[in-house]
């Protein structure tokens, strides 16, 4: 116990760790808020310039980048409705109307505050529950995450708008967009057209900005001459008695984000998503109704995605699986300083394990220092004429997608879907869907098809396997509450008690 | 003005035609990952270049352009001028992409820098499976046909070819269920959702150790260093010798027409990069044999596998076209 709490303090003791702690976390924040700059890129480039340090002092950077950039992305996503990082998009839903509305500070404020609340919900689980969560994940089979993703995509039931065969569509558009490439299971080509280009799909950050970003500034245009909404920056920091209000909110969506952070294919975008999704269900009286600034809409995403960066720690830890892209990347970078990421990896290097507790706690008291400072001046930014913003938007989108993966062809798919974009929410098609399809679709794409195989092709089989396991049986049947909850049915039996 | 304009450009022509001249490299390098962010190929690619860097004098800036199964960087490094500057760093999979149907270009338009290492491939079961052996797993496939699964990952992947080099020794039918790579394919194996896998030792290493999967067999004709005791395959099935040395591979590429003297400069930094004891340690470490061969050498290596690998394929049934039709002779 001493030991572990020793390790615990190390990054917290030693100054130098200590302000690379503060120093990752503070960058993370503005590479997370700057769209197509992702923080698996930056712990990627970290690695080669970390190359020569000693193995602690990049853990620590690392953890600070991860922890920040988690939380950047809200930053944009409220202000600009750009999501800086796909972990974002559902923040945008409610974050970017109430910037509209004037309230783009509290909004903030509001989701640090939640941010760092999901942050040490993931951090605990993952210093008390660490084994047992990586157990339980790995019992997830492929129908389990073929149900989750089923779970998802419900979600374009709430983000249709006006019109739920438009919101339908949306959503089935997004899939076909996330179909393009190469079948990650027989490795053919799918809506290729025979180009080497479209073999590795069309980028889904591209497709991103350009579906939030691109296409909000153009409907901007049409409201050119009137003059920005005045923020409210008297009040930031949210009162005790609101975060009082959405703390069962927060920690409900943190759980939820703990354990979908863990599980080896899902991260903090879908945890985001489902949790967004959680709150439009059980939230009986929003501030707001979801979609127009409800700040519940803000409370359930933030605090998932930043509990999901926990949650993706505890399967790389215990057992040297990643829980996401990151925390691939940082098994990595250990491999590469002679550490051996692995189920042996709390045996052999004991000290990595509460030295990461350590520095995820103090990377994420600093993402409260940082997030509740500046907030005002990132407000002016919406304040700007709209002739000077948005022009800063489109170049901001052109150099974030070009930072993908340097090709400029990812702009063209960018521009061309801001473009479709517009005329989409011209004619009263919501682009949320969109986004959710190409996020979902192909998840659940290969894992319909892995049950299948599994069960050497035989479709009673499957359904079998949907209620005959108890984990599956119980994501099945909460499937089925779901549905129900929708029809007529539900209505009319709450009616009659 | 027009003159001062003249001037200038006077200047600056004379100044890239001395630039042209200058020894390479004069500027930075691009390198293009083939794999994504934290796969094998990167971790190998972000390992060895800090050292070829400090033998090169220059830095490689590094990029993963991940997609098509390694297609979109070949085609990309194919793409770029031929003057040296664009490096590809890559695992084998071009050399099955012509049969597969993916892309026409595999390493034959290339000019190998460097073969860095070569892994291993064992076959791995869950901890409580019934069998002790690949000899054992194969009797009970062959008694239940289709009902013992496997994890694989996609056609031309590593396990795919160990199932069909395995396969065309002894025959017997298993249900490959295909995974992201072969760390979500562990993942459902100590899941309970599949039942064994090939996979290369680098990925499994720490997981055989650590007790939580089972090793069965070591794809190679001896015992290896880090598995003391496991068998070789060949001891039950030796007709799979003539496939071996089989397995994964790591290396960098340029273009065919870089410059002969930009292609030394190259190999003899990545050599020496090569060389360096921190990087052999981490490479033997993941169960890799070290390789470190360039030109001729390395081109007669890739042509070997390519010949193998192919063929094996083909004969499985699990190609799109003849490697007859890109002049692969069958060995």
């Amino acid at each position: 116990m001493t030991d572990a709490l020793s390790y615990f303090a190390m990054g917290w003791l030693d100054p130098w760790l200590l302000m690379l702690t503060a120093a990752g976390t503070f960058a993370g924040i503005y590479i997370g808020a700057i769209p197509g700059l992702s923080v698996t890129m930056a712990v990627s480039v970290l690695i080669s310039f970390t190359f020569t340090w000693p193995v602690n002092d990049a853990l620590a950077l690392m953890a600070g980048i991860y922890m920040g950039g988690v939380y950047g992305g809200s930053r944009t996503a409220i202000l600009l409705n750009i999501p800086g990082a796909p972990s974002a998009i559902a923040t945008a839903l409610d974050g970017y109307p109430l910037a509209k509305r004037g309230e783009a500070g509290i909004a903030i404020g509001i989701s640090t505050v939640v941010s760092v609340i999901g942050g040490f919900v993931g951090i605990l689980a993952l210093a008390v529950a660490a084994p047992a969560i990586s157990d339980f994940a790995l019992m997830f089979a492929p129908r389990d995450y073929l149900l989750l993703a089923i779970m998802g995509i419900l979600l374009v039931g709430s983000l249709s708008g006006e019109s739920l065969a438009k919101g339908v569509f949306s959503g089935a558009l997004g899939v076909l967009i996330g179909m393009v490439g190469l079948d990650p299971m027989t490795a053919e080509q799918r809506f290729t057209f025979g180009s080497v280009n479209l073999l590795g799909g069309i980028p889904y950050v591209a497709a991103m900005i350009g579906f939030f970003g691109v296409s909000e500034a153009l409907v901007q245009l049409h409201t050119l001459h009137m003059p920005a909404i005045k923020q409210q920056v008297s009040r930031i920091v949210p009162s005790w008695k609101l975060v009082k209000r959405f703390l069962p909110l927060s920690l409900r969506s943190s759980a939820l984000g703990v354990i979908i952070g863990a599980l080896p294919g899902t991260g903090g975008d879908i945890a985001a998503l489902m949790a967004y999704d959680q709150a439009r269900r059980t939230v009986k009286n929003p501030t707001r109704p979801f979609g127009e600034g409800a700040y519940e809409g803000l409370v359930a995403p933030e605090s998932a995605n930043n509990a999901a960066v926990g949650g993706a720690y505890i399967p790389m830890l215990t057992l040297g699986i990643p829980g996401d892209a990151v925390t691939a990347v940082i098994i990595g970078a250990l491999f590469i300083h002679g550490l051996k990421p692995g189920p042996m990896l709390m045996i052999e290097t004991p000290h990595l394990f509460w030295y990461t507790v350590g520095n995820l706690t103090l990377a994420n008291i600093f993402l409260l220092i940082f997030g509740l400072t500046g907030i005002r001046f990132f407000t002016r930014i919406v304040e700007c004429p709209k002739g000077i913003l948005l022009p800063l938007i489109l170049v901001l989108s052109a150099v974030g997608t070009y930072a993908i993966q340097n090709n400029p062809v990812d702009i063209y798919w960018m521009l061309g879907f801001g473009l479709f974009g517009y005329f989409l929410k011209m004619y009263g098609f919501e682009v949320g869907p969109v986004i959710l399809g190409i996020i979902l679709g192909p998840l659940m794409d290969v894992s319909y098809r892995r049950a299948v195989i599994s069960v050497e092709d035989s479709f009673p089989a499957f359904l079998w396997d949907l209620v005959s396991n108890p984990l599956t049986a119980a994501l099945t049947l909460a499937l089925a509450a779901l549905l129900l909850a929708q029809t007529p049915v539900a209505s009319l039996w709450k009616r009659r008690r | 003005m027009k003159v001062r304009y003249l001037l200038g450009a006077v200047a600056a022509l004379a100044l890239t035609t001395a630039a042209a001249r200058a020894e390479y490299p004069e500027r930075e390098l691009q390198g293009v990952i083939m794999w994504g962010a934290g796969g094998a190929t990167d971790t190998v690619a972000r390992a060895v270049t800090p050292h070829v860097e400090e033998a090169l004098g220059k830095k490689i800036v590094l990029v993963n352009k991940a997609g098509g199964a390694g297609a979109i960087s070949t085609a990309f490094v194919n793409a770029a001028p031929a003057d040296g500057y664009t490096l590809l760093y890559g695992a084998e999979n071009p050399q099955v992409h012509g049969v597969l149907a993916l892309s026409e270009l595999d390493y034959s338009a290339f000019y190998p820098v460097n073969v860095l290492a070569r892994g291993i491939a064992v076959i791995v079961a869950g901890k409580d499976a019934p069998w002790n052996s690949v000899k054992e797993l194969v009797e009970d496939a062959q008694k239940r046909p289709g009902k013992i699964k496997m994890g694989s990952t996609g056609p031309g992947g590593l396990p795919h070819v160990v199932g069909a080099l395995l396969n065309s020794v002894e025959a017997y039918k298993v249900t490959a269920v295909p995974f992201d790579g072969e760390g979500p394919g562990l993942t459902a194996l100590q899941g309970g959702h599949v039942d064994f896998m090939p996979v290369g030792l680098s990925a499994a290493g720490e997981h055989i150790k650590a007790g939580r999967v089972k090793v069965l067999g070591v794809v190679n004709d001896k015992e290896v260093p880090s598995l003391p005791g496991v068998a070789p395959i060949t001891k039950d099935f030796p007709g799979f010798s003539k496939y071996l040395p089989w397995g994964p591979f790591y290396g960098i590429w340029v273009k065919k027409d870089v410059p002969d003297a930009a292609k030394k400069t190259l190999v003899d930094a990545f050599r020496k990069g090569a060389e360096n004891p921190q990087f052999t340690q981490l490479m033997v470490e993941r169960g890799n044999v070290m390789m470190n061969i360039s030109g001729a050498e390395a081109d007669a290596f890739l042509k070997k596998w390519q010949a193998v690998t192919t063929w094996v394929l083909h004969d499985a049934g699990a190609t799109k076209q003849s490697p007859e039709k890109f002049g692969i002779a069958r060995p």
